[in-house]
């Protein structure tokens, strides 16, 4: 083959064509898909999820002077300075809508990782599509603890889970039975997804290696139009605690039907998910001075990590709300996810995964009140120590374990 | 644990949540009997109308029982200009006109749960401090949310207000007649769809009574019509479509079919019992149990 002017010509200018990719493929971005229900009846967490991702992806693209990892310096150093850019997608709390949206993030948006996606049966689909994809999926909020036991590979949760959350309940009815108060019936209330499902099976599970009774254990049906028949059994029952698993909606209309129906729990003690959003108390706050819910965040924190207070104005001015247990467990999926793949210096997914593995985020470099962030061979974290947390006065206050506590618990509940 | 005082207070509040089940359906009954059209987007007009009761509160303090006529009003045009823009031109089609309805109405509910969360977002809200708002009767231990009981009463004087106007009034007669034969009123003088624009008004004006009793005692998000939706639904084909009787006999079928299945079968199974009972209508009476053919 004679190469002609015409060639030379030609491959010029396909050269100087394709010049600007090359350019921009040194200065990449580094792509993460962040799924969440941005419409539909748990819209709400997901526009707030949003925001903490946002405030997240600045905190490691832009200049900030905390102890937190990415935070000095622009975007990720492993790979040039790259900005980290989300692409949120949108599964409305279906698990079948979560699945097609995980896939196609992944072939058309090529996303590098996955993180999501409150609900925890979206969960099981998305990690499912993540691992055929071999693209890391990290579960930012999700609490089932069945998640990580399925076998997966790419699938990481530096949060706690259930079965953690049920065992600091129970920690903390030993020590309140211990001051002399009385504790021996429960009455369990959860909603019938793989999340209070997971979350009943976990405080069954404890009730009996610890010797309480479980008097009713009532399992409804999720965004009810009326919850009387259920509330009505739970007042029959009238046990010493009640344990509810339930999202927002649902936690409304039982503080709402437990008034009508004239039932005064003496203790709740919450599965998070409803129980930590401001919604349900704006809605029937006045009715809960004294509930108390599970969660791995605290604002009281502040005072002793300035950092925490610092980023959480970040995050109120975007959402005008403060980081609540969802928010804050958002905003540190992030986190983790980029510390990785800055390490792993690649979007390979494997490389990403490898880079996961060998995460070991001290607890103090964190907004949580977490000893550390190192995975387990199942990809859970199991240093993620959770706390309780107490409703008093129109705020929320550490009570347990009592090394962070920052009051004492009232108990019974006014 | 099945005592005869939670026998009892399973009943009441059945009922109760009955009745309004029953007002909530009404007003598909109405438009469905009036011209055989199913309005998808029912749940939604019961949003639009505890969110209007919602900023009424909010904005001009005023409580839901007195906001509940002026919600009912707004509706009332709204239905009236749902059916002048949209359904009257779904119905013109020549072919497939089923499906055109269906769609155009359920495209309509996707619209109206869009912009609500776009305009509204999607947070929850609820009133707190109403009148009747978390006031309860008890009653030798059985205990009646005054809400729910306000929202019953209403619905049973809605029920016999409809009744009085279908049966006593001229414009009932001329929708009655309008329901009969649409070509034959035409005949007569009478403007169809003057009837019809009229009967969506009122079937939305319905709904937006229930939306404004709903409000004081349920959260109010942009998806909360969707399960009032289903229930009204059932409770229209099990009433018997078409039937203004059958939506007011069917919701308190269903709300007591739902509480008495709590009773017996985990709470989470409590909707399998109502669509039971509605198989075993269909079974012996497909049309509804007061649906004429």
């Amino acid at each position: 083959m004679t190469i002609t002017r015409r060639n030379v010509l030609l491959g010029a200018t396909a050269a100087a064509a394709l010049a600007p990719i090359a350019a921009r493929a040194q200065t990449k971005e580094v792509v993460i898909g962040v799924i969440y229900p941005l419409s539909g009846s748990s819209a709400q967490i997901g526009v707030d999820a949003q925001k903490a991702f946002e405030t997240a992806a600045d905190i490691i693209n832009k200049n900030h002077d905390f102890k937190l990892p990415l935070a000095q310096g622009e975007g990720l150093p492993g790979l040039g300075g790259a900005k980290i850019r989300l692409v949120f997608a949108d599964h409305q709390a279906d698990p079948q809508k979560g699945r097609a949206e995980a896939e196609r993030l992944i072939t058309q948006e090529k996303v590098c990782a996955i993180i999501g996606t409150y609900q925890s049966a979206v969960a099981v689909t998305v990690s499912q599509i993540c691992e055929r994809y071999q693209i890391p999926f990290l579960s930012a909020d999700n609490s089932s603890p069945s998640l990580h036991r399925r076998g997966l590979k790419y699938y990481f949760r530096a949060a706690p889970h259930d079965e953690m959350f049920s065992k600091a309940m129970f920690d903390f009815f030993d020590a309140v039975k211990k001051k002399g108060a009385k504790i021996e019936t429960l009455s369990l209330f959860h909603e019938d997804t793989i999340f209070g499902t997971d979350s009943a099976n976990a405080q069954t599970m404890f009730a009996k290696e610890r010797g309480y009774k479980i008097v009713a254990d009532i399992k409804y049906r999720a965004n009810s139009p009326s919850l009387s028949a259920e509330v009505q059994q739970l007042k029959a029952a009238n046990a010493d605690v009640l344990m509810p698993s339930s999202y927002t909606t649902d936690g409304i209309l039982l503080v709402k039907t437990m008034a009508e129906l004239g039932y005064k729990p003496n203790a709740i003690v919450a599965q998070d998910a409803g129980f930590s959003e401001k919604a349900l108390y704006d809605a029937v706050g006045d009715k809960l001075e004294g509930v108390i819910s599970r969660g791995s965040f605290s604002l009281d924190l502040a005072e002793k990590r300035p950092m925490v207070g610092l980023i959480n104005d970040m995050y109120r001015q975007r959402s005008g709300k403060d980081f609540n247990d969802y928010s804050s467990r958002q905003f540190m999926g992030l986190i983790v996810m980029a510390d990785a793949i800055n390490r792993a210096k690649s979007t390979d997914g494997e490389k990403i995964r490898e880079a996961l593995v060998a995460t070991d985020m001290p607890g103090n470099a964190t907004i949580m009140p977490w000893k550390r962030v190192k995975f387990d061979e199942m990809g859970q974290n199991n240093d993620a120590d959770p706390v309780l947390l107490q409703y008093l006065g129109g705020k929320f206050v550490t009570i347990f374990p009592l090394d962070v506590a920052v009051s004492e618990a009232v108990w019974p509940m006014k | 644990m099945l005592t005869a005082e939670t026998i009892i207070q399973s009943l009441a509040s059945g009922l109760l949540m009955g009745l309004l089940y029953g007002l909530i359906a009404v007003g598909l009954a109405l438009i469905f009997g009036l011209m055989d059209v199913v309005n998808f987007a029912h749940g939604e007009f019961l949003m639009i109308a505890m969110y209007a009761t919602f900023f009424l509160f909010a904005f001009f303090a005023i409580d839901p029982l007195l906001s509940a006529p002026l919600v009912a009003a707004t509706l009332f045009v709204f239905g009236a200009v749902v059916y002048l823009l949209i359904v009257r031109f779904a119905v013109r089609a020549k072919a497939n006109a089923g499906m055109v309805q269906i769609f155009s109405t359920f495209g309509l509910a996707i619209v109206m749960r869009g912009l609500a969360q776009y305009f509204f977002t999607p947070d929850y809200r609820s009133i707190n401090t109403s009148w009747l708002g978390g006031k309860t009767i008890s009653i030798g231990g059985i205990f009646l949310p005054e809400p729910q009981l306000v929202g019953a009463l209403v619905s049973i004087a809605a029920f016999a207000g409809l009744y009085f106007f279908i049966h006593r009034t001229d414009f009932g007669r001329a929708l009655e007649a309008t329901r009969e034969d649409a070509g034959a009123v035409a005949l007569v003088g009478i403007d169809k769809n003057r009837v019809f624009a009229l009967g969506w008004g009122l079937g939305a004006a319905l709904v937006g009574l229930a939306g404004a009793i709903m409000a004081i005692f349920f959260y109010i998000y942009p998806d909360v019509g969707a399960s009032f939706a289903l229930i009204a639904y059932v409770t229209v084909a099990l009433g018997g479509f078409g039937s203004v009787f059958g939506a007011f006999a069917g919701g308190i079928i269903v709300g007591l079919v739902e509480a008495t299945t709590a009773l017996i079968l985990p709470p989470s199974l409590k909707s399998v019992g109502i669509y039971a009972v509605y198989l075993l209508v269909v079974f012996i009476r497909p049309r509804g149990l007061f649906g004429s053919m």
